[in-house]
């Protein structure tokens, strides 16, 4: 199992916002978190990232215990965030944005290929590369967030609302570009999102989050078809 | 004219002076969002630590490093046993704590070394340097060319090395600079290493160039350079330097060639005020 999180808890002062819950990511998949906001899923991947200590539970990552590592360790492990709103470094420029995904990985890696795989993905990037990320619109910002995350060539991609504040035409090629890592570059891919239609056409799995709480969990598939679900999160 | 030049130089001097402090409390501003009021406790050290070595060794060349690296120390020290405790709490718990750090090495430098004002007749091994009609002295040489390395020094590091990129980004979100492998701790202490190490080196330069080291040599600093990284532009390295450079030569030049009636000490102050009133963001600051 590549992620593993058993029993986990998190707290803001003394609300607990994640009230024990348990799920795990196997290699090559690509599993979805959904949810309504203010659910826990920004807290549940921060937590996983490392970003927010968790107060009670544990996380294992490739059989391995990381409850106690900080953020920076998870992320040399193999682990990266793309996280809510992006959140690019609005005083850097886009090819220093990137870079940074790159941090003390210099040495160990073919920096050009690495770099043109990136600018292939996203050839925006490429245009854009010496304004500062403060200049991109929204959707462009969501991409650089995506390449800084993925330069590193990642094991485990932590996805945050990658759709929020989108226009429904991004939110589409976005996700098919998630899609098409998850399966050509068999990347594994952990997705919170609350458009559950769009993120549950390209998972493999999925839970439900409900105030803290895993309510459902099963195949991507068999939930698009759960009538509970369908009239939740899906409109119908 | 003559008296215009020398005072322009002396200006450009003292600016630069206040451009080595300053830069180090944007710097430490920048990145942790702290007023580190008691770095100008840490100049005031330097000088100390500078002038004390000098009498020991009669070196400039030896007494130099060794203030960087106990001033160093001492920020560093700051930075884990105080602020990181009190990261937590809103900003002016923190401020409180550095006031407090501020008086507290202030008086233990008046214990360990007395309340009057030393002289540091340190001897620099340079010729005055004539230019047109006045002569630049040792000291003013000394004041350029040390200030135009060290800001070299550190817009290289900022700008061309992975450490710098690694600095700027933690600067400006350091939760998503840590998910990125960056370990930001050591990026906060590096950043007071680079700031108290700077400042030690101004400390020594004032003392120098006034022939004055005393326990309170850094209360003026202390408020005047706040003043400057509000006018540059807070957290921003290169406002600061810019602010710096400007207060240094108005201060001369209005005050001591002008003779316009007014405290010295008063103009960052004004400056200040018309920032917040005309461009609250700052000379060089975002928003």
């Amino acid at each position: 199992m590549l992620l593993e999180a058993r029993d986990l808890r998190v707290s803001y002062g003394d609300v607990e916002a994640v009230h024990g819950v348990s799920f795990h990511v196997e290699e090559g998949e690509l599993v979805s978190i959904i949810g309504a906001n203010g659910a826990g899923k920004t807290t549940i991947l921060n937590t996983v990232m490392g970003i927010i200590p968790s107060r009670g539970g544990s996380i294992y990552f490739r059989d391995t215990e990381i409850t106690a590592l900080p953020s920076h360790i998870r992320a040399r492990q193999g682990i990266r965030l793309v996280p809510e709103r992006a959140r690019v470094f609005p005083l850097l420029t886009v090819f220093e944005n990137i870079m940074t995904g790159l941090y003390g990985l210099r040495k160990s890696t073919d920096v050009p290929s690495r770099l043109s795989w990136i600018y292939e993905l996203f050839p925006v990037l490429k245009e854009r590369a010496k304004q500062l990320a403060q200049t991109l619109s929204g959707g462009e910002q969501q991409q650089l967030a995506i390449a800084r995350a993925l330069v590193s060539q990642p094991r485990l991609l932590l996805v945050d609302e990658v759709s929020m504040g989108l226009m429904p035409i991004l939110v589409e090629k976005v996700f098919e570009v998630l899609g098409y890592l998850n399966k050509e570059e068999n990347l594994t891919i952990l997705l919170v999102e609350q458009n559950a239609l769009a993120s549950l056409s390209i998972s493999h799995r999925a839970y439900v989050l409900e105030t803290g709480t895993i309510s459902i969990e099963g195949d991507a598939g068999t939930l698009r078809e759960d009538p509970g679900v369908r009239k939740a999160y899906l409109g119908a | 004219m003559e008296l215009f030049l020398e005072q322009l130089l002396n200006g450009i001097a003292i600016g630069f002076i206040y451009a080595l402090i300053t830069s180090g409390l944007a710097l430490v501003y920048g990145i942790l969002r702290i007023l580190h009021v008691a770095h100008a406790a840490i100049y005031a050290l330097g000088a100390y630590v500078g002038l004390g070595v000098y009498i020991l060794t009669g070196s400039l060349i030896v007494a130099i490093p060794v203030s960087m690296a106990v001033c160093s120390l001492v920020g560093v020290a700051i930075e884990k046993f105080v602020y990181f405790p009190l990261l937590k709490y809103p900003p002016y718990v923190p401020l409180i704590a550095s006031i407090a750090l501020l008086i507290g090495i202030e008086e233990i430098l008046r214990l360990a070394a007395s309340p009057y004002i030393h002289a540091f007749p340190a001897e620099i091994p340079i010729d005055p340097v004539p230019l047109g009609p006045v002569t630049l002295s040792p000291i003013l040489v000394t004041v350029y060319l040390v200030t135009v390395g060290v800001l070299a020094a550190l817009w290289f590091i900022s700008t061309r090395t992975e450490l710098g990129l690694a600095m700027r980004a933690s600067s400006q979100d350091l939760h998503i600079a840590g998910s990125l492998g960056i370990n930001t701790s050591r990026i906060i202490s590096i950043t007071f290493t680079i700031g108290s190490s700077t400042a030690a080196i101004a400390g020594i330069l004032v003392g120098i160039y006034f022939n004055q080291v005393y326990p309170t040599m850094g209360a003026v600093p202390a408020y005047k350079t706040l003043a400057l990284i509000v006018v540059g532009g807070l957290g921003s390295v290169p406002g600061a330097v810019l602010a710096s450079v400007l207060l240094g030569i108005s201060e001369t030049l209005l005050i001591g060639y002008a003779h316009i009636p007014l405290p010295r000490d008063a103009l960052a102050f004004i400056a200040m005020i018309a920032v917040l009133m005309w461009r609250p963001q700052g000379l060089l600051g975002r928003r």
